[in-house]
């Protein structure tokens, strides 16, 4: 039964269960990725073209995702604890992500395939966009 | 091998039992409205999803009736759109997505783990509720005005009928929530509850149909969530991300449905192979065959299931690029679909075979999915489906998956684990006879639906040419053939409750842990805490008994 | 089956001790079942936001030129704060957890303080951005858009402007109702946190609103790109 130190199992016991330990971050290492978030706040906003002006084109927009992207990294590792935690928690939380890259690949992949009628073989035939009016 | 003889004399007696069963620990209403056991919250959930199944029954039967005569012979054109909604609505949210999971699957599911309950027994209780929510949500959306969009509310059609919509789509949300808690609470549950011995290839197959449904419910149901409540925001206050007159695009609300509702086909069916896993190896007494495959088929149907949505939308004007692809992923789920028709039949070859009533419904099932399944592939293949998209062909398709295959395991598990559930038996005549009445009457009904959908009979009319009307009227014979069926067995188990004879310890002589509790369960399930030793599905074992 | 009580161990200082669940064996049966349970869920919020980010990148790529204009309206300053605001109340949210891992009483509830300070503020500019919007007639779930032309003057002349703004009220209105509720449960931990109820032995419930705090900051870290700074 329980991995505790107390092994009398009669009826209406108490036992003392020891079995749970978990990972305890210093304040230094917080304190540090909250600096490293701000720090990458401010960088998101530098570079965005409504602030700087910057003419990134359409990396602009993948720029800023990228930077997003490794503050998400930090707040999970860290904040949540998922460097340390089980295999299934993690794959518990990050297997949403892959199974919602699917509903954004395929959406994608609709509305940027449809303006050609035929685009596996003959001759192409463009037809109206959806939003061009 | 011989046939397994339940030992009937030896019947428990209620003085002989080390606890009070928990259909005896307590008594009285809220020992029942507030109960955390997982048994008696399956068996509300079984109440509850059993009435869902007769009204949504009773509504089929006035649909059929109606389509007796081209001009349709009860309804008013548009009160004829607000009953096949409600029956959709009926058939698919409230009954068929929780038939399974959170009826059986709550009540055999921490048996065949032996544990003595859910992990999350209070998350249970509330997913009930929501369900309950749910439904009355969507009872009042009838009341007030009905809902006559089908039950994929397209829009912008949904966006300009009745108001309606709002309090279904809400209804929908809530029990979309619902079916989320009761996944994510069985996902922990086989992860943490399982009996010391117990690896994860110990198993029964049951437990990983219903971990491969639980992942589909929490991961798909969410984006079918926030789609409902933007329809509703849609409807309510125009903000235009689905609506056409305001820059949005209806083929979106598509894909966010069908993201959610393709998946949610297989939410419904993979239990359903589960409990016909269980069924087929208990009554043939014969270990399961290509145990593996079955249990690698569960996941891999469940993970090729958010691939293929885009099938449902070949006539709406996604682009051809997608529709390819589309189409040759559908054609993946064929082959795990197919991996488990071939280990059931092989488990049932050699075996001894007993014809009891759940191996009846088993054997129904067997038949009709391999109709639906393989007309799945005929729909899934793009250049038939241009041809057979919204037609009776279709229909006839998702009924043989969700009618004849989803809702007839779910009756082969009520059978199988009845005696276990409530310690009665029900007579074994009667039930055979509504099982070939079922079998008879479902294809009476669906195989001539095939026919004039093949030749263009378009789903959904309140009306059509004179040419198809006697397609119809046998639909409509085996439509009364099925409602008889199903009275009969609602009779026969009802009466059983009462007056059957007290069922054996192990009924049906299964070797799973959810048949050495006593019978019907304690309260905590079992006598003592139960450890896996021995081999899964062991007959050998098993027949001494 | 179990007919024991088993406890966790509770540290000395008027700590309350906390009794496992009949039906599991162990504290870190249910400690990590509750956990599992926690991450799933938090999997069901990714895939119910996900959809709307879905539909967000859908549409920019319908009408950039919309989006572009529609997010200049917005105060990128105002959202900048914002973030600020969010990612601090996720360290001292980091540092409550912490807290109550080391049974420090105390710092868990000041550090609990700050996490709701900071959600406050949040909301206060959040009630700021909106009602200003609201003003300029920029406000279509009262069902009528029409952005004032000294306000909007960008806005004329586009196609579906209130497409980008619609989408904008439902990304962080939905985004902003998973603040309060994060503040009544961080509320409801400081009532318990006082009393003793969270130590070393056992700290659930701060653990898992933790996670919740984190997931809500998770999403405010795309929608802050996505909406203010639309290139
Ligand atoms: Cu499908």
């Amino acid at each position: 039964m329980a991995h505790g130190t107390d092994t009398s199992h009669g009826h209406g016991d108490t036992v003392v269960d020891h079995s749970h330990h978990a990972h305890v971050c210093s304040f230094q290492a917080f304190f540090g990725i909250y600096v490293t978030l701000l720090f990458l706040t401010f960088v998101t906003v530098a570079i965005a073209e409504p602030v700087s002006g910057l003419h990134l084109g359409s990396a602009s927009m993948l720029v800023a995702m990228a930077v997003a992207a490794v503050k998400a990294a930090l707040v999970m590792t860290v904040f949540m604890h998922l460097r340390w935690d089980t295999a299934m928690n993690n794959l518990a939380f990050l297997g949403s992500l892959i199974f919602l890259s699917l509903l954004f690949l395929f959406t994608l992949a609709d509305h940027s395939t449809r303006q050609v009628a035929d685009p596996i073989g003959g001759t192409p035939v463009e037809v109206k966009r959806f939003g061009q009016d | 091998m011989t046939t397994y003889v339940p030992d009937i004399e030896k019947a428990p007696e209620a003085g002989s039992r080390k606890e009070p069963s928990y259909l005896d620990v307590t008594k009285g209403f809220w020992s029942w409205a507030g109960t955390l056991d997982h048994k008696r919250i399956g068996l509300m959930y079984l109440v509850g999803v059993t009435a869902a199944f007769l009204c949504g029954g009773i509504l089929a039967l006035l649909i059929r009736l109606h389509l007796w005569t081209p001009d349709g012979a009860i309804f008013e054109n548009a009160v004829y759109n607000q009953v096949f909604t409600l029956h959709g609505v009926f058939m698919v949210f409230i009954f068929i997505i929780p038939a399974i999971p959170a009826s059986l699957g709550n009540f055999v599911l921490p048996l065949m783990l032996g544990a003595p309950d859910v992990a999350l027994p209070r998350l249970n209780l509330a997913s009930f509720y929501l369900w309950l929510t749910g439904t009355i949500m969507a009872i009042y959306s009838i009341l007030s005005g009905a809902v006559d969009t089908g039950w994929t509310f397209y829009t912008p059609y949904s966006l300009q009928t009745q108001q309606a919509v709002v309090s279904m789509g809400l209804a929908v949300f809530t029990l979309g929530f619902s079916s989320i808690f009761t996944g994510l609470n069985f996902i922990v549950t086989i992860h943490k509850m399982r009996a010391r011995g117990q690896t994860w290839f110990k198993l029964p197959l049951f437990c990983w149909a219903i971990y491969a449904t639980s992942v589909l419910q929490v991961l798909a149901t969410p984006v079918l969530g926030i789609t409902v409540l933007l329809l509703a925001f849609e409807h309510l206050y125009h903000i235009g991300i689905f609506d056409p007159a305001h820059g949005g695009d209806p083929v979106l609300f598509q894909h966010f449905f069908w993201f959610y509702s393709h998946p949610a086909v297989y939410i419904m069916i993979l239990p359903a192979m589960g409990v016909i896993s269980e069924v087929v190896t208990v009554h043939s007494r014969k270990p399961l065959f290509g145990y593996k495959l079955l249990a690698f088929s569960s996941i891999s149907i469940a993970v090729i299931s958010f691939l293929v949505w885009g099938h449902h939308m070949f006539t709406s004007g996604e682009s051809e690029f997608v529709m390819l692809a589309f189409s040759f992923l559908t054609m993946l789920v064929a082959i795990p679909t197919a991996i488990k028709e071939f280990s059931w039949v092989a488990t049932i070859w050699g075996g001894s075979v007993a014809l009891t009533a759940p191996m009846l419904y088993a054997i129904a099932f067997l038949i009709i999915f391999a109709i639906g399944g393989l007309t799945g592939v005929f729909l899934g293949t793009l250049s038939v489906d241009i041809h057979l998209h919204d037609t009776y062909f279709v229909v006839a398709h998702f009924h043989a998956v969700m009618m004849g295959s989803t809702a007839l395991a779910f009756f082969a598990g009520v059978h199988h684990w009845w005696p276990k559930m409530f310690g009665r038996m029900y007579n074994e005549t009667l039930a055979k006879i509504s099982a070939i009445l079922i079998l008879v009457g479902f294809n009476v009904t669906f195989l001539p639906q095939f026919a004039m959908g093949s030749q263009g009979m378009p789903r959904r009319y309140a009306t059509y040419i004179p040419e198809w009307q006697i397609y119809h009227q046998w639909s409509t014979v085996g439509a009364v053939i099925l409602g008889i069926g199903f009275a009969l067995m609602l009779g026969y188990l009802i009466h059983s409750l009462f007056a059957g004879r007290k069922a054996a310890a192990n009924e049906w002589g299964g070797v799973t842990m959810d048949w050495e509790s006593p019978t019907p369960p304690n309260l905590y399930n079992f006598d003592e805490e139960p450890v896996v030793t021995g081999e899964l599905y062991d007959y050998g074992h098993g027949a001494k008994h | 089956m179990g007919h024991s009580t088993i406890v966790t161990p509770t540290p000395q200082g008027g700590f309350q001790t906390h009794t496992v669940a009949h039906h599991f064996k162990t504290a870190e049966q249910e400690f990590q079942s509750a956990k599992l349970a926690f991450w799933l869920f938090l999997a069901t919020e990714v895939m119910l936001f996900g959809g709307l980010f879905a539909a967000y990148i859908y549409y920019h790529d319908v009408y950039p030129e919309t989006f572009q204009k529609g997010g200049a309206l917005l105060d990128w300053k105002l959202g900048a704060l914002n973030t600020g605001l969010l990612l601090t109340s996720s360290w001292t949210m980091a540092m409550g957890v912490r807290a109550s891992q080391l049974s420090q009483r105390k710092q868990l509830v000041w550090w609990l303080v700050a996490t709701v300070v900071c959600a406050a503020g949040f909301m206060v500019v959040k009630y700021i951005e909106y009602s200003t919007k609201y003003h300029h007639g920029i406000f279509a779930f009262t069902g009528l858009f029409s952005p004032d032309d000294h306000y909007a003057p960008d806005l004329q002349g586009l196609a579906y402007p209130q497409l980008y703004f619609n989408l904008y009220f439902t990304m962080t209105g939905i985004h902003g109702l998973h603040v309060l509720i994060g503040m009544i449960a961080i509320a409801w931990l400081i009532w318990r946190g006082a009393q003793g109820r969270f130590h070393s032995g056992w700290y659930t419930p701060v653990e898992l609103v933790g996670l919740y705090w984190h997931v809500v900051d998770l999403i405010w870290i795309f929608l802050f790109p996505l909406l203010y700074l639309v290139p």
